[in-house]
């Protein structure tokens, strides 16, 4: 009997609840996790997007509901509301 | 089903949810296209209806119709 | 048949059959590193390899001036056929952007 949790069943976890979602690149998302497929496209709502720097002084776009392209997604930290709080 | 799939809320509900209504698409390059949604395939291709182009936050061209392809795509946004 | 009755000519259920509406007319097409094409649609496939016909090529270049100030340049190309590899694409319009 095993009790690892796969990956996918992690972020199924955290369907319904806060996710801060960090890109490749120099973004990052916060936001209420709707739902993801296999390729861990996401659909956030109440989002906001950051572009990480040394203090996140920078420009913090709101967006309602999104779909985030799985593709550059760098990790997800669950419960995280983003880098602020 | 294991990640309680096929309702509005997982990426193919919410895409035919929005479908015919005002999107906002960001590109990983940081250029936005605004305009109404005509189609998105499973490449996250994306067909938009009088679109708007915007680089650095400010408008700057505009096409009738405009096809996206998916690669380029960081995000697609309901607007509100 | 999938088909409806307004036909696969003119219906436009996913995206591609946008692109597949501009055969034969002018398109103009937005590249990856600043470039942009403006030429007539001959063919395409699905990953957005395509033929254009008589095609003007704009490449935007910025540089800075002595001051540290951008500049951003133009340089056009014309050229009477060529084949772009789709995964440099980044936009397709039927209409020149206004």
């Amino acid at each position: 009997m095993t009790s690892q949790v796969l990956p996918l069943e992690l972020i199924d976890k955290c369907v319904g609840s806060r996710i801060w979602v960090i890109m490749k690149g120099d973004k990052e998302f916060s936001g209420t996790l709707l739902g993801f497929d296999d390729y861990v496209n996401m659909v956030l709502e109440d989002v906001t997007e950051f572009l990480r720097c040394s203090d996140y002084s920078g420009t913090q776009t709101k967006l309602p509901k999104i779909l985030l392209n799985g593709n550059n997604i760098c990790m997800l930290i669950p419960g995280g509301a983003g880098p602020a709080q | 089903m294991e990640n309680g799939s096929s309702t509005s809320k997982d990426p193919s509900g919410f895409l035919s949810e929005i479908i015919g209504a005002p999107v906002t698409v960001k590109l990983n390059s940081g250029i936005v296209y605004k305009g109404e949604l005509q189609s998105v395939d499973g490449y996250m291709n994306i067909a938009l209806e009088q679109c708007k182009e915007h680089v650095n936050g400010k408008p700057s061209r505009s096409f009738g119709d405009a096809f996206v392809r998916g690669n380029n795509v960081l995000y697609i946004s309901a607007d509100r | 048949m999938a088909d409806i009755d307004d036909g696969p000519s003119t219906s436009v259920s996913e995206p591609l059959d946008l692109v597949r509406l501009c055969l034969d007319e002018v398109v103009f097409v937005k590249l990856r590193g600043d470039r942009e094409l403006k030429g007539r649609l001959h063919a395409y496939d699905s990953h957005c390899n395509m033929v254009l016909g008589d095609v003007e090529e704009t490449i935007y270049i910025t540089e800075e001036d002595e001051e540290e100030q951008e500049i951003t340049r133009t340089v056009k190309k014309q050229s009477e056929m060529l084949f772009v590899r789709g995964d440099s694409v980044v936009l397709i319009s039927p209409q020149a952007p206004s």
